[in-house]
């Protein structure tokens, strides 16, 4: 049995298959992306039959794995934070009807954020809809406790939350992946039972339902306090101050008492909610001071009932946003500690350097488009289209760093372009804002909830341009499969797919025009056209479908017709190209003369031909060879 | 062994690729490993950096301070991460000579030796740029400090290989001639 490396989400995965879970379902998100790619390497190295998908939104892939859990087989579905609050409806009605096979929902938290429009803690979410959830804190203990929530799953006929967090789910630990845990029984004989009390409730029986669901909280919150997720760490060492930590902190909160040079008492919670009170209360009944650390906001701290000596996210002891680094959890420890009479180290840190540092121009490399991006052609064409007087509501997604080109204003969560271009335009039509209004969405985000937004905007006499930006994938999180390609997740042939197009018709849309943004001067045209489409008295939203596929993903259509350039002599280093094209291939030299091409991460796209206004980025000349 | 190890550089250098190759040789030496690594927007062309820990603690990064070593593909992100270090600790740089004047003297005062390797020349020499980060493994596999074989290197860069292994492993050899040559001296 030898070790590997497996990522946290790949160890989550691991657990879903060895655990005998038969539909999995997901929809993309950073930090949650790689676990239905290991479901899918994991089902195939153990032979099982699993049914995977990349659904259309998380809502979809929540009901799917739902009704496969209705049915008496184990189900899953993973997603990041804020896809559950997409997936918050059946989430909150699940809670009440209970659930047959084991069903576990997966969702990763994002404390920082480092990819997220927020850093809500979805312990909170299953506390608001009252179901179990578990906070695993390395990735080898993320894998266990997918058994451990399918068990408690089917015990309770609940459905059970597993919350990693980015740092377990990008951590990258060494695992013994083969072992007992690989046999297999085979698909259980189940069949769907209708259950009219409980499958189609009224409210009459949602009462029943949602007595019964606090009844099960009640036991399984009697049930945490004598579990082993639950247990105590150094519970020799006295003294006046304990710690309860929860996730990756509390690792993090050894690392440092370690480099503090203390024992200090930690309770370990691997279930956050509904909280073990009695296990909790006999812990802190031991000491003067309770540390509370726990990512990302209080969901432990709150259900404290007595927190006169508790010092947490909720009294300032902790700052209230952000991750609990192992700086941040150093500091907190230190200072607490030693108000308390513990002798402490010193901060390992050389303070002098940290400030030295702190004070260096450094250039400072915000994320950006990527060589050859076509979303950056289309935002060029757009602002060399309308300028600065246009509205640009944007959207999730590469596209995002369109805000860097100024050609994004606003974005706000998944699908919001369409609805806040209808939002503006109803808004400006009563103050008389004449700007255009110009959205931006990508394939895979217009999919997701993109569609109904357009048809209510449709309906309602809404003007504005949309511009679909159709790179044939989902890009930033791995390139997963969308409605609209040709495969599934595990790379076979899909049934059918979408034709992005025709649902933009269906939709009501009547001006539909495709071009590729590598075109330019066809490509402002268009977008001219269809604004004086959406002003004209007879006319409507009009969509425009950019279609080029992501460089990362497909460079074919560019090695098929590369266009190399060269920066001619007379370059100025006036920074048009590098501000307002913003490609990393082109580099501003350090004494700020010119701007040179760094062509060893350009895939001559030759887009920045246009870029220069003064045309000192041109062609280079293909050298023929003698025959 | 037990070591604390920083990879860090900008999206696009093979940060990750990287840090798994040191990560997998540990593994293959029958240690235990817990990195952290960075994923998402951050890899659109912005800072990236992961940690490493080779028979330590299960806390993902690594407190401010406490690292043993660093490998930096940019020389930037070498300063811009620098207070990550130990005192005596030491950091192996993409670079052709060293770091900004400006820490210098920090650098000695703590004791901070670095390693400067012309990694992303040497990777044009051998016609891909995309090598600087398998030569900058060779090149620290060389120190004896860091205690990973060379054999057990290669077998990993080789494994690791989906594509263009030969290229790969000529690259992993010339860091590694080049740190055996820099290091006796």
């Amino acid at each position: 049995m030898i070790s590997q490396t497996v990522l946290g989400n790949e160890a989550i995965a691991i657990g879903i298959i060895e655990n005998g879970c038969r539909v999995v379902t997901a929809y993309p998100g950073t930090p949650s992306s790689e676990i239905l790619a290991g479901v899918i390497k994991h089902k195939k190295r153990l032979e099982r039959d699993v049914y995977t998908e990349w659904s259309i939104n998380e809502k979809v892939a929540f009901e799917i794995a739902l009704a496969a859990s209705w049915t008496g087989l184990r189900a899953a579905v993973a997603m990041k934070q804020v896809g559950l609050n997409v997936a918050s409806d059946p989430l909150f009605s699940a809670a009440y009807t209970g659930v047959r096979g084991g069903f576990v929902i997966i969702c990763a938290d994002d404390p920082g954020p480092h990819s997220s429009q927020t850093e809500q803690d979805s312990r909170l979410m299953a506390l608001v809809a009252k179901v179990p959830v578990f906070d695993p804190s390395t990735p080898a203990e993320a894998r266990e406790m997918v058994k451990d929530a399918f068990t408690l799953s089917e015990r309770y006929k609940i459905p059970v939350i597993l919350r990693p967090t980015t740092r377990l789910c990008h951590a990258v630990q060494s695992l013994i992946i083969d072992g007992d845990h690989s046999s297999d029984d085979g698909i259980p004989s189940v069949k769907f039972q209708r259950d009219p009390p409980r499958w189609t409730a009224t409210p009459k029986f949602r009462n029943l339902l949602h007595i019964e669901l606090n009844k099960k909280l009640i036991d399984i919150a009697d049930e945490f306090s004598d579990s082993p997720l639950n247990y105590i760490v150094e519970a020799d060492s006295g003294g006046k101050v304990g710690i309860i930590a929860s996730g990756v902190a509390f690792h993090t909160a050894q690392q440092a008492l370690h480099e503090l040079g203390v024992r200090v008492p930690i309770l370990k919670i691997g279930t956050p909610f509904p909280l073990p009170q009695k296990l909790v209360n006999s812990f802190c009944a031991q000491f003067e001071t309770l540390i509370v650390l726990e990512e990302p906001d209080a969901c432990i701290e709150i259900q404290i009932s007595d927190r006169d000596c508790v010092k947490g996210r909720l009294d300032g002891s902790i700052p209230n946003a952000g991750e609990l680094t192992p700086e941040v959890v150093f500091s907190v420890l230190s200072k607490t500690l030693s108000e308390t009479g513990y002798q402490v180290n010193a901060s390992p840190e050389d303070l002098e350097l940290a400030a030295l540092i702190k004070g260096l121009p450094l250039p400072v490399k915000p994320p950006r488009l990527c060589p050859g991006c076509s979303h950056r052609s289309a935002f060029f064409a757009m602002k060399r289209a309308f300028g600065s007087n246009a509205i640009y509501p944007g959207d999730i997604g590469c596209y995002t760093l369109g805000t860097n080109l100024r050609a994004v204003d606003t974005f706000v969560d998944m699908g919001a372009s369409i609805t806040m271009a209808n939002g503006f335009f109803q808004a400006n039509r009563l103050v008389k804002d004449e700007r255009p209004v110009v959205a931006t969405i990508g394939d895979s985000t217009f999919l997701h909830s993109g569609v109904a937004p357009l048809i209510n905007a449709v309906h309602t006499g809404a003007r504005f341009v949309l511009l679909i930006l159709d790179n044939h994938t989902t890009a930033m999180t791995g390139f997963q499969p969308t409605a609209a390609n040709d495969y599934l997740a595990d790379r076979t042939e899909a049934p059918r797919k979408v034709s992005i197009p025709d649902l933009v018709r269906a939709c009501g849309v009547e001006y539909v025009t495709i071009a590729d943004p590598y075109d330019q001067e066809d490509f402002i045209r268009i977008l001219k056209e269809a604004q004086a489409h959406a002003q004209s008295p007879a006319g409507g939203i009009a969509v425009l479908i950019a279609e080029r596929p992501c460089t990362l993903y497909d460079q074919s259509p560019i090695l098929e017709h590369p266009v190399p350039v060269v920066i001619t002599e007379e370059c100025d280093g006036c920074r048009y190209c590098t501000e307002a094209f913003e490609c990393p291939a082109l580099v501003l030299r350090p004494d700020k003369s010119r701007v040179d091409v760094n062509y060893s991460v350009c895939v001559d796209c030759g887009q920045c031909i246009d870029a220069c206004h003064k045309g000192f980025i041109v062609p280079k000349l293909l050298e023929i060879s003698p025959s | 062994m037990d070591i604390k190890l920083i990879i860090t550089g900008n999206g696009g250098q093979g940060i990750v690729f990287l840090t798994r190759l040191f990560a997998q040789t540990a593994v293959a030496l029958g240690h235990s490993v817990m990195v952290s690594e960075t994923h998402g927007m951050s890899q659109r062309g912005g800072s990236v950096i992961s940690y490493l820990k080779i028979n330590g603690d299960e806390a993902p990064l690594i407190l401010r301070g406490t690292a043993d070593f660093m490998i930096a593909l940019d020389s930037n992100e070498a300063v811009r991460n620098l207070a990550l270090l130990r005192r005596a600790g030491i950091v192996f740089v993409n670079a052709d000579d060293g770091l900004l004047p400006e820490v210098e003297s920090h650098l000695e005062r703590l004791n901070i030796q670095v390693m400067s390797l012309p990694a992303s020349s040497l990777a044009l020499e051998l016609g891909a740029s995309s090598i600087a980060n398998i030569i900058m493994a060779g090149f620290v596999v060389a120190h004896p400090a860091l205690d990973i074989p060379m054999k057990k290197m290669t077998a990993t860069v080789e494994k690791a290989s989906t594509r263009n292994a030969e290229l790969n492993l000529k690259a992993l050899e010339t860091g590694y001639q080049a740190g055996m040559k820099f290091f006796s001296a």
